[in-house]
């Protein structure tokens, strides 16, 4: 296999430029929410000082290695998606490792840092850990269902498990994005976004009046640095999942941030006006309605 | 049965034994022991909520205090009645105008002290904007225990311009010592009530917005409807008072059944309703909103323009209240807030002891309320108590 350090180059800048992206758009939207709630809100720089402040303190605390470990899986779940998903379709500078299937590799991705988080939060050993935990993989596992199945449909529509290709068909206007082709897939990818991106109703995962904060509770200083990187980064990427596979993806870096700022703000526009559901209720809710819809979007180009 | 709905094994979560308690076995790893307090989002104040879970569900919840013990009451006993103000509004943090009232009122009624009648209006008016801020705190607060912080910003913001208008009363804009034994320090300001208009106004559209925010929210109904729910026996047996007694249909109001100060000439009705969930007691302290808004806009259209606005009183700093005691209450925004003073005709009370809604409402009622309840929604049922840890810790 030929080593291309083109390709390497590119991917790391793009890396940096999605890490950016991700904290500006993080406090973007710190900044919309405060204002709704009638305050100023933080300045837009706050996340590179939270981010810098975090990753300059060292801690002194051990739970042993696996905790260590845990946002370093966090951490490569957020990356391996980016490494897979193509960003800017035309040309072939950004398009990253994607190649034909990758969506099947993004899919276990976003389980795998789940998974990973899960192995080190549990080390800590404190409950709200353990609860935090049980509730995202519950609620994961009933999000990953309609989602599956929206590209499941777009699959069959587009008769390729790649990225790119589902990307390219969309090209050629407006009206060839997967939104309006394929409205059922959308409407159950975009539902199943509001889980994955992690904003209320379905922000119960770290659900502060209940569990302070689920899973990173015992995580501080450099670990908390690292899990704000792969926030910063998973909501980008994420976003830019649904923007790939139902609105046509991104030919140019600024078409970029306004979709994936556009499907990020969906959920936190939702999230602003919805308390959070309880587990069941939401694992009740992801297998009523956006399964539903997945079911409808793969029957009709079956 | 819903297609949905999920059966569980009965079987595998204690059963009371011989003596009618729990069997709770730690060691078995079936259950999971959890603290929430004293500090933690879900919980109101400085205490905690010894929590034991078998899954998701609650099965044993004990409370706990102490964490904030002033001794407020001893304090009390050292002071001159002039130097127990400052003492007494302490009690309560979230609404100390019910500490201001009571313990002039106990001091005026031992002494056989008449307040003239514009200091009564002054009182009931400092009294309801409490009220008001306290409810502005309490009614969204219950939005944000599920994670809808929108609406606990708003209420916090229009707190914000009650205590504007508290500060251009009083001076102060949390404790306020606007009373005083014999009235209050002064008169209303001029421009006051025209200001205090404006005021209303913003919290007209804030309460509008909050009906819809929350009381037709899908999701709130979700959380909130058929959760932590009080047994109508419950009210003698606990000793629930106010608006949580009110959601059960009990009509109770010191306000109304043991009129006070100038509330009498008010025209007003306490809002009750019948079944008492989280719902339920948020929608009560809602209309009670709409009540105190109302209430405020009658004093201030009723309060005569001007007169005395103190009694005459000996030199506080050598005032010896003859021998005898008296109980005093009043309706705080959480229910009926009481003080009892004992005098032995010294410069300082013998005893006082103060009666404070959130001990029944919140704490005692809250360990057997929580039993059964989902550990999501412990924090909820607790805020809807309306339990106030410092009013405890005297």
């Amino acid at each position: 296999m030929d080593f291309d350090i083109k390709r390497l180059g590119f991917t790391l800048l793009g890396l940096l430029i999605v890490l950016n992206w991700g904290l500006l758009m993080n406090a973007f939207m710190r900044k919309i929410g405060a204002r709704v709630a009638r305050r100023i809100g933080i300045p837009w720089h706050q996340p590179w000082i939270d981010l810098f402040k975090n990753y300059s303190i060292r801690s002194q605390i051990t739970h042993g290695l696996m905790f260590y470990l845990g946002p370093i899986f966090r951490l490569s779940g957020g990356v391996g998606i980016f490494l897979f998903m193509p960003m800017i379709i035309t040309g072939d500078h950004w398009l990253n490792y994607s190649f034909q299937g990758d969506l099947v590799l993004i899919m276990y991705f976003q389980f795998f840092g789940m998974l990973g988080m899960a192995l080190g939060a549990g080390e800590g050993g404190h409950p709200y850990s353990a609860i935090g935990i049980s509730r995202g993989l519950s609620q994961f596992t009933t999000i990953e269902v309609p989602l599956t199945l929206a590209i499941i449909s777009l699959a069959i529509q587009y008769d390729t498990l790649s990225l790119a290709d589902i990307v390219r068909a969309q090209q050629g206007g407006f009206m060839h994005w997967s939104m309006w082709t394929n409205p059922f897939a959308t409407a159950a990818g975009m539902l199943a976004a509001l889980g994955t991106l992690g904003h209320s109703p379905f922000n119960l995962v770290m659900a502060p009046n209940e569990i302070p904060i689920g899973p990173p509770t015992e995580y501080h200083s450099t670990f908390l640095g690292v899990l704000q990187s792969n926030g910063a980064i998973l909501h980008v990427v994420e976003a830019a999942l649904f923007m790939n596979l139902f609105f046509g993806g991104a030919t140019n870096w600024i078409e970029f941030i306004v979709k994936t700022f556009l499907i990020y703000f969906w959920s936190v526009f939702v999230g602003m006006v919805f308390p959070r559901f309880r587990i069941e209720q939401s694992v009740t809710w992801f297998l009523k309605v956006p399964l539903v819809l997945g079911v409808i979007a793969v029957v009709m180009f079956m | 049965m819903s297609f949905f709905s999920i059966k569980t094994d009965r079987s595998k979560y204690p059963q009371g034994g011989e003596d009618g308690k729990l069997q709770i076995d730690l060691d078995s790893h079936k259950y999971v022991k959890i603290w929430q307090g004293p500090n933690h989002p879900g919980v109101t104040g400085n205490m905690s909520v010894e929590l034991t879970l078998a899954g998701d569900e609650v099965v044993e919840a004990k409370t706990h205090v102490g964490y904030l013990h002033r001794g407020f009451e001893k304090l009390l006993e050292r002071r001159l009645f002039i130097q127990g103000m400052q003492t007494s509004i302490r009690m309560c943090v979230a609404e100390p105008d019910s500490n201001e009232y009571v313990f002039c009122s106990c001091v005026e009624e031992l002494a056989g002290i008449e307040i003239p009648e514009m200091a009564k209006w002054i009182r009931a008016l400092i009294l309801e904007m409490a009220r008001l801020q306290s409810l502005l705190r309490a009614v969204p607060g219950q939005g944000g225990t599920f994670g809808l912080g929108v609406g606990v910003q708003w209420g916090i913001y229009m707190r914000e311009l009650v205590l504007d208008r508290f500060e251009e009363l009083t001076g102060g804009r949390i404790y306020h010592m606007f009373m005083t034994p014999g009235g209050v320090r002064g008169p209303l300001p001029t421009g006051f009530k025209k200001r205090m208009e404006e005021t209303l106004k913003e919290i007209d559209g804030f309460i509008v917005n909050i009906d819809n925010l929350m009381f037709n929210n899908a999701v709130f109904k979700k959380r909130a409807v058929d959760v932590g729910v009080i047994d109508p026996s419950w009210v003698d047996k606990y000793g629930i008072v106010g608006p949580t007694a009110r959601s059960l249909g009990f009509n109770r109001d010191v306000r109304k059944n043991y009129p006070y100060l100038i509330y009498d000439q008010l025209d007003f009705e306490p809002y009750t309703t019948t079944y008492s969930d989280i719902y339920n007691r948020t929608r009560v302290r809602w209309h009670d909103l709409i009540t105190t808004v109302d209430l405020i806009r009658q004093i201030l259209a009723k309060m005569p323009e001007k007169g005395d606005f103190k009694a005459e009183t000996p030199n506080v700093l050598h005032w010896r209240i003859p021998k005898g005691e008296t109980y005093v209450r009043s309706e705080s925004s959480r229910g009926e807030y009481g003080m009892y003073m004992v005098t032995d005709g010294s410069e300082k009370p013998r005893r006082v002891n103060l009666r404070g809604p959130s001990y029944n409402n919140g704490i005692a009622v809250l360990e057997d309320l929580l039993v059964g309840a989902n550990i999501a929604d412990v924090g909820a049922i607790m805020v809807s108590l309306q339990v106030c840890p410092p009013e405890i810790e005297r």
